[in-house]
């Protein structure tokens, strides 16, 4: 069953609730799994309206819910695959504030990857986007994201929709981040990683990045490397330099590497490790953000970690 | 009797002890692999079964004959079909014993009274005996090993304080000696786990199998019960075919495989791509079972979900692993 993926442009919160009650109380008539991912105040409204409903509705915070794509996405699906055979319906509310430039970007992307990953889900999605406190250009990308919108209190198709591989094709080609000549080098040659591991986790722990999120970057760098040994072409490098709150960690071959088979691969959650693309999905996961370049001077993969 | 006399130059290196799980619970056992047992070491061997036995006697019976050090082995069985020395090992059985560099001693001879029944000082008395011949002999060092099942098992068992009592007497003499090294070998289901525990802290070394693989980075050591492997340090993509060739190996049963993990510090993702595939051509479906994550391994799979790799349970959390530490 395909999926209903709608980008609803509301005006305040009795608004809100003028569209996303009747939405909910539809998912519990057609017993669905019904959810609501939304941010405050909403939240408590939603709670106000539905004190008990039975059953129940799965009230959580935006706030906690979106704060890396990677993981949010991952989590909207083990909610889909959970509730099957029942569809779900949820209400959503992204966050759009507290993003630099990049992850704003990364966010939009996944909004749009949502249109791949639960295509034949049969849920229906409702994206709230509040028109009184968003910047336009997050409504204008919501409009491209967003098979459907619905505006004034009616459903259209958006005119200008995008389908996620297109839309994804345009973003890659962004500029890769300025390397300043302090970046700390180290050049990889051989198979054996461990040296790498080394300097990496050195770094990081130098940088001030958690236990945790060291071990991330070093399992994430680990991954990239062995990819660019394998495929890309020689010379192989690892760069690391902090820029404002980021630390980055950068590796880079000569070669024109492209993941496949799919231009989704690496984006949309593997079934399982054995499937195609799942190195470079958990890399995703593992860091704060990772970018993957493709230019004149070879395929450099970016591994960003907030310090 | 020589077992303290000091012998000319440096015959083994200096040693690194290896403390794990079951060391840290009682500190006084240190866990080294068979060749790397030196004199002094009064070893203690609970195995689960022949082949974990063979592999570790084995090693300890044939290192020992082939640099020229005496070898001791009090028991009953035909030397031919002791671990190390039956068919299959090129080992001169006969001319080794011509030379006394190989004495296999009966138990009437070693350890039994008039009547038949266990004697500790006996035991003692040619243990010494044999060390002192062995350092008049010329040879560097005394490698001395026994089956002590029959002591708490079967018509002839002792009375287990009488066991002890020996144990603490031969391990008083191995000890402090630059010659002389022991195991004192049992099977594992002779007797109860509490008496198993009470002899094995009469040891100051836990011996296990010599590691499959050990390049500093990734040590792979074979385990018995359970079946599997304890894989140390780090796995990459350096040394995938190298765990993948012994993965396979003790893939080959029935049966779950058990992959202790405590002390992996690191597994890549290609790692966890080797493991589920591993875990898919399983005989009989039955899955991995991986064991006392470590923390960062934990996390990893956490954070991809135990549903993304088919094939792989969580095992046990606590405690030691049966196997590891001499009980079970």
């Amino acid at each position: 069953m395909a999926l209903e993926h709608r980008a609803f442009l509301y005006r305040g919160t009795d608004d809100f609730l003028s569209a996303t009650v009747p939405f909910l109380t539809s998912g519990l008539e057609r017993d669905e799994a019904v959810l609501a991912v939304v941010r405050e105040p909403n939240l408590s409204a939603l709670r106000d309206v539905f004190p008990s409903a039975d059953p129940p509705i799965q009230f959580i915070d935006a706030a906690g819910f979106y704060r890396h794509p990677v993981h949010t996405l991952r989590d909207y699906q083990t909610v889909v695959t959970a509730s099957a055979p029942r569809k779900v319906c949820a209400v959503a509310e992204p966050v759009w504030q507290g993003w630099d430039e990049r992850r704003t970007r990364e966010w939009i992307r996944y909004e749009s990857l949502i249109n791949a990953v639960f295509e034949n889900s049969g849920a229906r999605a409702l994206c709230s986007y509040d028109t009184r406190t968003l910047p336009p250009r997050i409504l204008t990308e919501a409009r491209r994201t967003h098979p459907l919108l619905l505006d004034g209190g009616l459903t259209r198709s958006s005119d200008h929709y995008v389908d996620p591989v297109t839309f994804g094709s345009g973003f890659d080609r962004g500029r890769r981040p300025e390397r300043p000549d302090t970046a700390e080098y180290l050049p990889v040659d051989g198979d054996d990683l461990h040296p790498l591991r080394t300097f990496v986790s050195e770094r990081a722990h130098k940088h001030g990045l958690t236990g945790q999120q060291t071990q991330n970057l070093v399992t994430a760098a680990d991954e990239v490397a062995a990819n660019a040994l394998r495929h890309g072409t020689p010379p192989v490098g690892l760069w690391m330099w902090q820029t404002g709150d980021d630390l980055i960690c950068e590796i880079g071959d000569g070669g024109r590497w492209r993941p496949g088979p799919s231009p989704l691969t690496g984006y949309i959650p593997p079934d399982s490790a054995l499937q195609r693309g799942f190195g470079l999905w958990t890399v995703r996961l593992l860091v704060d953000l990772m970018e993957l370049r493709t230019d004149r001077n070879g395929t450099f993969v970016t591994l960003y970690s907030r310090l | 009797m020589h077992w303290a006399r000091e012998v000319p130059g440096p015959a083994y290196p200096e040693r690194t002890t290896e403390m794990d799980r079951q060391a840290m619970e009682t500190p006084w056992l240190a866990k080294r692999p068979v060749s790397a047992l030196r004199p002094g070491d009064h070893g203690w061997l609970a195995y689960s079964g022949l082949e974990e036995r063979d592999r570790v006697i084995g090693p300890f019976v044939r290192e020992g004959l082939e640099t020229t050090e005496k070898v001791v082995y009090v028991t009953d069985a035909p030397p031919d079909r002791l671990p190390g020395l039956g068919s299959g090992h090129r080992i001169d059985v006969d001319a080794h014993r011509r030379t006394g560099a190989l004495r296999v001693i009966s138990l009437r001879d070693a350890c039994l009274d008039r009547h038949g029944d266990f004697e500790p000082a006996r035991m003692v008395d040619t243990l010494g005996r044999e060390v002192g011949e062995a350092f008049d002999q010329g040879f560097r060092a005394v490698r001395i090993t026994t089956d002590h099942s029959w002591l708490v098992n079967g018509p002839r068992r002792s009375d287990l304080g009488q066991v002890l009592g020996c144990e603490h007497r031969v391990g008083d003499t191995v000890s402090p000696s630059t010659m002389a090294m022991a195991i004192c070998q049992i099977d594992r289901r002779a007797c109860s786990p509490a008496e198993l525990i009470a002899l094995r802290d009469t040891h100051e070394v836990l011996v296990e199998v010599n590691p499959e693989f050990d390049d500093g980075i990734l040590k792979i050591v074979r385990t018995f019960e359970p079946d599997g492997l304890r894989v140390e340090g780090e796995l990459d993509a350096a040394r995938h075919a190298v765990f993948a060739e012994q993965l396979s190996q003790v893939n080959t049963g029935r049966g779950r495989v058990h992959l202790d993990f405590s002390r992996l510090a690191f597994i890549d993702l290609g790692g966890l791509h080797l493991l589920a595939k591993h875990a898919t051509l399983r005989p009989g479906g039955e899955p991995l079972v991986l064991d006392h994550l470590s923390p960062h391994v934990e996390n990893v799979i956490e954070m991809v979900g135990w549903h993304r790799l088919p094939g792989l349970v969580r095992g046990g959390d606590e405690g030691p692993r049966p196997g590891s530490g001499g009980v079970g």
